[in-house]
């Protein structure tokens, strides 16, 4: 990319580093890349709020109100492609799907096929949660939910932390092991499911409190 | 969003709600799962020894348009062939129920589980077929 104002070569930097101008987003630039943070699965939470708000700072459109119109607008670009990175990378559930997707892996994908992505002893464990979830729930009870929902949330954790520790090796190896990456993929796949069924006890209590 | 007319009627009347028993040999049992969400539809198709979809049955925990797909192709099915069941695309569906781009998930599941649902018919079948044979040789 070059400089729309002194066309010098621009990298990821939200700046020309040449004239000081605000640059055009490159595409293809990471999340990563737009908050300035090496890719990992471990950011550094601290370098990712101050990286934030020190953008968020330099790029707000409130900055650039008497600028021409064509840094009005970059400075817009930039400050939505920001708040996005920041709000995918600060959770750490999000930034899994997230590399798993900078992986070639997305699971994301609206159409998406379901065959062969999660094995079938997993989902049918899944459609009985299900069932019994439904149960509780026509029963009016629910404490039984809670219960349900207290072993899930703990299996929940244990797969985000297989999909991290599959993640983690997957970015060591240079993204050449074909093996992490189906497990980051497996194991994302079953926080997938159990968030879901999360969501469900929660909007169960809502009706409860109604 | 709103909902199309034919997705509202399919989840105000879901005919075809139910289970068919699992170890009745010429039920077959499609279990699919949606990544993008995290929903899971099961759906089960009796096949007559003439090749011939007696009935079908549906169990579905998601959103609208994935229970309406999941009843819809229950509602097709029954009286088809398998080959003309296997012929059902998720266009047809996703089009009978005139889906926003961001449900087209839901129609590919319903696709995926027909076939997943004859799919473990046919395993069965054969299955029996083998210990027939066995049988024959081992009188």
């Amino acid at each position: 990319m070059t400089c729309w104002n002194c066309q010098s070569a621009t990298g990821a930097a939200p700046f020309c580093a040449a004239c000081g101008k605000l640059a055009a987003r490159p595409p293809g630039a990471t999340h990563f890349d737009t908050i300035g943070l090496p890719r990992g699965m471990d950011l550094d939470v601290g370098a990712l709020e101050r990286q934030y708000r020190e953008l968020s700072l330099k790029l707000h459109p409130d900055r650039f109100a008497h600028a021409d119109p064509r840094e009005r607008r970059l400075s817009l670009e930039q400050t939505t492609g920001l708040n996005e990175a920041y709000k995918v990378l600060k959770e750490p559930v999000r930034r899994a799907f997230y590399l798993l997707k900078l992986e070639g892996v997305d699971l994301e994908r609206e159409d998406g096929s379901s065959r062969g992505s999660m094995p079938l002893a997993f989902l049918e464990e899944v459609m009985a949660l299900r069932e019994r979830l439904e149960e509780a729930r026509e029963a009016k009870d629910l404490d039984a939910a809670q219960a349900m929902a207290g072993e899930v949330l703990t299996r929940q954790q244990e797969a985000l932390g297989q999909a991290q520790d599959a993640l983690r090796a997957r970015l060591a190896s240079g993204g050449t092991d074909a093996d992490a990456l189906q497990r980051a993929g497996l194991a994302l796949g079953r926080v997938r499911y159990f968030t879901r069924f999360l969501e469900e006890v929660a909007a169960m209590e809502e009706e409860a409190l109604g | 969003m709103a909902y199309s007319e034919k997705v509202v009627e399919l989840n105000e009347r879901p005919v075809n709600m139910g289970t068919l028993d699992k170890a009745d040999p010429n039920v077959g049992t499609g279990l699919v799962g949606a990544p993008a969400c995290g929903d899971v539809m099961r759906l089960q198709l009796r096949i007559g020894d003439d090749g011939i979809i007696q009935d079908a049955k549906f169990k579905t925990f998601g959103c609208g348009s994935a229970i309406a797909s999941s009843a819809l192709v229950t509602e097709w099915v029954k009286g088809m062939t398998v080959d003309q069941a296997l012929a059902i695309s998720n266009r047809d569906v996703a089009r009978e129920l005139a889906l926003p781009p961001v449900k087209i998930h839901c129609s590919v599941l319903a696709e995926d589980a027909i076939k997943a649902a004859i799919a473990d018919f046919k395993k069965k079948r054969e299955e029996r077929a083998g210990k027939a044979a066995v049988a024959q040789t081992n009188p």
